[in-house]
This record gives C-alpha cells, structure tokens and sequence, in this order.
C-alpha cells in the first residue's frame, strides 16, 4: 500500500460545522448512506467518502470533485443514517463554502451567506431604484409603463438590470470556470466531446431525471420541477417582454432613440398577449412550487433535516419574489398607487436574485449542471 | 400468610443463577417465568461462544440443582401482576395461565400424537410447527406439555384429553394467582431479538432467505427445525453462501441507540458452524467496527483466518430478493470505496438485544430508558436488576451478575443492607 500523507485543515472543519453541517462528527462511517443513495456513481461513491473528507478538514478533495454537487440532497441518506449525521446537510453546506471558494469575487459569497448583511445587500437595489426616480408615482390610472414618472424610470431600470445580469453572467462564468479547472487539475483527457456531455446535462435536468431518484423526499420533485419551469417561464417572458419594450412604434426603445421601426401594432398586442399568459401561468406555477417547496421542508425536517440560511435565503427570495409580483399586479389592476410600492419591493427582489445569484443557492443550477457536465465528460456517468 | 422467599423475576440464565446461588446459600427462593420452561434464551442456542459448547449441558446441570433444591420453587407461564411497595418487604402478587396440564404428565406425547391443531413454533421463531398440545423442545424443564388454548379449539382438547392415559389433561384448568412475600427481588427480565422488519431496507419478512441471528442459532441445533441442517427456508436449498448484517438494528438511533454486545461474536460464532458444515461454504461479514472485547478478540482471530471467510467494512443498506430465491444485498466497501451488489443464498441479520421489559415494563417504582432497559440508579432497596434488563451483555456476564446478586438477596434478607444501600 502506498503511503500518503494527510494535511488536515482543521479551520474547514470548523467552517463546514458552522455552515450548517453541525453533525458532521456525529458520522462513524459504517457507509449506509452509499448504499441508500440512489444518484451516486457505483465507483467511489457519495456521501460517505465526503464525510470523512470532511471530518478530516480535506478541502481541496472536496471541492476539486463534481460528487458534492452531484449529490441532489434527496435525504435518503439523512432520514437512514443510524447516527443522525445528517449527511444531506453536511453536503449542503459544503456546497454553499465551495460557492465562496470558486465565486468571483468571493467576498460577496461570504456576505450572502451571512444575516447581518441581508440589511445591506438588500438596501443597495432599493437605493438604486429610489435614485432612478422609481419612488415618483405618476397619477392616474395605474400603469407601469406610464409617462412621466415610472415611465422615465424605466428607462433606466431596463438597462440597469440589464448590465446586473450581464455582471453576474460574468461573474458565474469565472466561478464556473474555476472549478472547472480545479476538477480537471491532474485528471486525464478524455474522448467524449464536451458538446455531447453538454447537450445530455440539458437533457436530464429537463427532465429531472436524478431528481425524480429521490426517495424519502420525493414530493420535492414536483415542487422542483414548477419552480424550474416556471423560471424557465419567467425567463422567456422577459425576453418578449424585452422584444416588445424595444420595438413598440411610439413609446419603444428604438422610437426613443429617434429609430422607430415599422412594425404592427397588432403584432405588438399579440406579443403583449403571449407573454402575459406564459408569465401569469408562470408566477402561478412558481407560487404554489415554492409554496409547496417550503411544506415540504417543514414537513421533512425530522427526516432530512429543516435547511440552513443559505436554503431558507434563496426559498424565501423566490417566493417573495412570485408574491411580491402577484400583488403588484393584482394592485395595478385594481388601480391603487399602492401598486407602485410594491412593484418596487418586487424589482428589489429581482435585482437581489439576479445580482447575487453566483454567490447565493441560485448558483447550484450552474455548479450542478457543470459537475454533471464534467462527469459525464469524464466517462463516469 | 403467603410464602416468604426472595423473587426472582426470569427463569433464564441470569434468574436460574440467582436462584440457586441464593437457594444454595440456604434461603428460599420463588423463580416466575412466562414461558413453559425455564433457560430462556440459553435454550435456542445451539453453542456458546468461545468455547463452543452447547448450552444445552450447562443448563441441564442447573436443571438437576433446581431439583435437588427444595428451597427453590418456579412458576412457569406466570408473570408479576403487581409488587406492594413496601421497601425490603414486597407483597407480589403472581399471575398463572392456564397450561391445561397437570403434574401427572410423562411426557409420553400421546396428546400431540392425537392432537388435531397445529400452531407456530415460537421456540423455532415460527420455522416449524408443533400440534397444539406440545412439548416446547426436546429437554425442556419441567418436562411436561402444555396445551396451547388458542390454538386448540372445539374438539382438539377433548382429542387430547382422551389420548392421555394418565388423566393428565386438564381441560376446566383456570388461571390462578399466588401471592407472596418477598424479602428482596431479582429482576432478571432478559431480552427479545430487536424486531428487525423495523428497518424495512433489511428485508426481513419480505425477502425469503433472510433471517435473524437467533434463528441460525435454531437452524443450527440438532433440535431445532432443520436438525441442525443449514437449509435456507424458501427450498430446503444448503445454504453454503451466507452473508451476516453486523449492526442489524443496533448502534442506530431509528432503532436501538447502543451497541448490542454479542452480535460480532455471534456472527463469528455461526460463521463456524457453517464452515463446519460445508467446508466448501463462503462467509462474508459486513461490519462497521467489529467488536470483540477483550479475550474475544481472540476468537475474531481464529475465525478471521479461516478460508471462505470475508470480511467487508461497510454496512449493508439494501436487502432485495433475486432469481432463484437468492438474496441480493448492496454495500459500500468501505475501504476501496466500490458500491457492489452480491447474491447470496441466505442472509443472517445480526439483530439487536432488545430489554423485554420494553414491552411489559415492570411496574417497580424504577426507571426505564427509552429502550426499556433499567435505570440501576432508580432501583429501590432490595430491589436488583441482573442481565441483560439493563444492559446488553454474554451469558458469562449475565452470570456473575447474577451471582453478585444472590449475595445481594441475601444480605436485604438478612436486613444487613441500610436503605439504600449499595446495589
């Protein structure tokens, strides 16, 4: 047998116990989780191994690895262990510190992850939008898009947002990027073409292929799958709703510019059309997964464990973000200036999503989908 | 005024010992048992580990001594209803069922010859059967059958009744109560197998060929249902390829919080009787830590070197039925990281010590954990709690601690001890 020295970094261990991996030394290793766990690869498995790499303080095994994020948090392995160990848990919070240890800039990882500075991070969209001129509510009926108050805000918040998202793209990339090339550190090339593994990845997350594996917490597929959907949904409605905020013959982007382009005004309306059923049918598919999500956590948390900030963090952001959206447009339609208020909250909500979704639970759908990626482009999978 | 003696609660190893270390010390002592016949769990066993010798010879040597004792009287199929609570002098009063037959029985097994029903065989853990009217095994002491009522319905006592020659059947017997004093108490409640189909992923009572720990111990005896033949029970099949689940139930908190004690031994123990068997046969134990205090390791050792015999660091998780009644278990070897399914023709869970009191607690004025075991530092003066009734151990431990409390009995007899005494 080869021999191989170990250096322990006790300050980790120590992390991951106050990341919410509390029970992490409770684990004796005796393996049930392994066998319980139905989306490990047979070869070196999950979760077992990472406990002791945990319980060791051996970052870089863990982190320079696709296993954590592989592992879907299904619970099985909490609700068998005999020690109460909590595995799921442990991972969890494994993840959430390799988010601060590949995100770019990883400070703003460690911020997000911590309540004094929710305050903060949530002041900043508020302040930005308030200085944009969002806090002027025109009179009249109430329309977002009006003239002369929220209109001219928009204007602003468009491109705002726009640039947040782009940053944050950015930012995600590098992360990505870095632990691409942490996990592919001494490993040997291999023939499958990225493209493939790519393109398979998509497949199986539409799916939910791994999810639907799940058993104690199988409820949480469903749940999952609305909520990602209805992102999905979301997404494109912003898109069309970007589409027509640019075209529009008279108020448009272009035509603002001094550009109008002829375009119909019924296109215009039945684009306006489209967007708004695929985004209703969305912020309704989100509020009752989200909804649904957090039942499921309550009602789990004996088995697997109620979840930490860096979980309820992001639950509560989204449903906040479906309610706050719902209200908005409930007021709006009920014509009170109240609506204005709270379509406010709800662009806070958004930007705080966006902005900080590399550093937030918001990026595991991108270190997920890219350890499922590198897995399969390693021939594991 | 009702019979003053010291009570012993359990007619197994521990209480047999008290009794008659405390009858041979010249005191009278009552023992009360629920089964119809006394040695307990000792007499399902088919050898002791180390030694590996049966059982059968110790207990019969106890047997004689009970015997050739007046001073020890036993009560079997009785159970304490009730215990007064006055210190250092208990009123008990002791329930007796109904065993539908008298002292006058030879045991000649004309009733069961003649007898119509058949009933599980709880000796065998339901392997076999016997008629209604019954011996419980072979040696069985006091040597005398009993007649199960609920299982003998309609014409089967009268059946019985008039195959006995010795007008030894009793069909109008009705429970009865006694009562007396007692000067101390000896609890010596031993223990049940956990009731291992809890953890549903271990297939016990859903997979064919997977059994307990306690039922090897019966496949394995000469008395027991197979005549000592390892047949797995779905198909008479030899089961020469046997894996054993260390930690079945135990060292779990959804289970059994503590470490059983005698699971590793006994599973190193079995191990042997299949090597035994069929030299040809292959062991595979799943263990998280194996456990063998003390001179133990010893015999670790030895079955440890045997050929055939494997030992895996990783507990099994998954127990499924496969083709051709085969028993496909999933583990994670531990030390090569490697998650494997490997079929086998029987399963052997190593299940768990659990306090019979968990079931029917004792109504002692004494504290009990959440598994049933005794609080000794809740027990009250004369009152003393041997055995596995507080915690899980061999028959050789349960055996000087019973001995201790003999002495104990007999010092609170003697009213040597102060209230509250040592215990």
């Amino acid at each position: 047998m080869s021999e191989r020295i170990l250096n322990p970094d006790l300050g980790f261990v120590k992390e991951v116990i106050s990341a919410g991996g509390e029970s992490l030394k409770k684990c004796y290793q005796c393996a049930t989780c392994s066998v319980v766990c139905n989306v490990t690869p047979e070869d070196k498995p999950f979760p077992r191994k990472e406990m002791i790499q945990a319980q060791w303080g051996l970052k870089d095994e863990l982190f320079r690895n696709p296993d954590i994020w592989l592992c879907h948090q299904c619970s099985d392995c909490t609700a068998n262990c005999p020690r109460g160990a909590k595995p799921g848990e442990v991972l969890n919070a494994i993840r959430k510190l390799s988010l601060q240890e590949f995100s770019v800039p990883g400070f703003l990882a460690k911020m997000v992850n911590k309540p004094v500075f929710l305050l903060l991070l949530l002041a900043i969209p508020a302040a930005i939008l308030l200085a944009s001129g969002a806090g002027v509510f025109p009179d009249g009926k109430v329309e977002f898009g009006k003239p002369g108050g929220f209109l001219f805000s928009l204007k602003y918040i468009d491109p705002l947002f726009t640039t947040v998202a782009v940053l944050a793209l950015i930012s995600l990339g590098l992360g990505i990027r870095k632990y691409w090339n942490a996990m592919s550190e001494g490993k040997p090339e291999t023939n499958v073409p990225i493209g493939a593994a790519i393109t398979e990845t998509v497949k199986e997350i539409l799916a939910h292929k791994r999810f639907d594996k799940c058993e104690v917490a199988s409820a949480r597929s469903i749940a999952h799958k609305l909520v990602f959907y209805s992102f999905m949904g979301l997404f494109v409605t912003t898109i069309l709703a970007f589409i027509k905020v640019i075209l529009e013959p008279q108020t448009g982007y272009l035509a603002y510019l001094g550009h109008p382009v002829a375009i119909s005004e019924s296109f215009i309306t039945w684009l306006t059309v489209v967007f708004k059923i695929i985004g209703n049918a969305s912020a309704a598919a989100l509020i009752i997964g989200i909804l649904l999500m957090m039942s499921n956590r309550v009602k789990n948390a004996a088995k697997a464990g109620l979840g930490s900030y860096y979980d309820w963090l992001f639950i509560s952001l989204v449903a906040g973000l479906g309610i706050t959206g719902l209200l908005a447009e409930l007021l709006r339609l009920a014509n009170t200036p109240a609506a204005y208020g709270m379509y406010l909250v709800h662009l806070c909500f958004v930007f705080f999503l966006f902005a900080y979704a590399p550093f937030s639970k918001m990026a595991h759908m991108f270190y997920r989908a890219t350890a499922m990626v590198f897995e399969k482009k390693s021939g594991k999978a | 005024m009702a019979e003053q003696c010291i009570l012993v609660i359990g007619g197994g190893m521990s209480g047999l010992t008290a009794a008659i270390e405390a009858a041979e010390a010249g005191y009278d002592v009552c023992v009360v048992e629920k089964n119809p016949y006394l040695g307990g769990r000792v007499a399902q066993l088919n050898k002791y580990f180390p030694k590996l010798c049966p059982p059968v010879c110790g207990l019969e040597i106890n047997y004689r001594r009970i015997k050739e004792n007046a001073r020890v009287k036993f009560y079997t199929m009785a159970q304490v209803e009730s215990v007064s609570a006055k210190e250092g002098s208990y009123d008990v009063t002791i329930k007796l069922a109904p065993s539908y037959i008298n002292d006058r029985c030879v045991a000649c097994d004309a009733c069961a010859h003649a007898c119509p029903a058949e009933k599980q065989d709880d000796f065998n853990f339901g392997m076999s059967k016997t008629k209604a009217a019954y011996l419980p095994f072979a040696q069985a002491y006091p040597m005398k059958y009993v007649i199960d009522g609920a299982s003998c319905q309609k014409d089967c006592g009268q059946k019985c009744k008039d195959a006995c020659k010795y007008g030894a059947v009793e069909l109008d017997m009705k429970p009865e109560t006694v009562k007396i004093n007692a000067s101390a108490i000896v609890v010596a409640t031993g223990w049940n197998p956990y009731d291992i189909s809890k953890a549903e992923n271990l297939g016990m009572g859903k997979v064919k060929n997977v059994i307990t720990n306690m039922m090897m111990e019966r496949l394995a005896a000469p008395n027991g249902p197979t005549a000592g033949k390892l047949l797995r029970p779905s198909d008479g099949k030899e089961a020469k390829k046997v894996a054993f689940v260390q930690c079945a139930g135990s060292r779990d908190e959804n289970h059994l919080p503590y470490c059983s004690y005698i699971c590793c031994m006994a599973s190193l123990k079995q191990t042997t009787y299949l090597k035994e068997q069929y030299p040809d046969s292959t062991a595979d134990i799943f263990y998280i830590d194996i456990r063998t205090p003390g001179r133990y390791e010893k015999f670790y050792w030895k079955v440890r070197d045997m050929e055939g015999v494997s030992f895996t660091k990783g507990k099994v998780a998954k127990v499924e039925n496969t083709e051709g009644d085969d028993v496909l278990v999933t583990f994670e070897d531990a030390l090569s990281a490697k998650k494997t399914q490997r079929a086998f023709d029987m399963v052997v869970l190593a299940a768990g010590m659990e306090s019979s009191l968990r079931q029917a607690p004792l109504e002692l004025g004494i504290n009990y954990t959440d598994e049933g075991l005794i609080v000794p530092s809740s027990l009250k003066p004369g009152i003393y709690a041997v055995g596995s009734s507080k915690s899980p151990v061999d028959v050789a431990k349960s055996v000087q601690d019973a001995t201790g409390a003999a002495l104990r009995s007999i010092q609170s007899a003697l009213k040597l001890l102060p209230a509250g005494g040592a215990r």
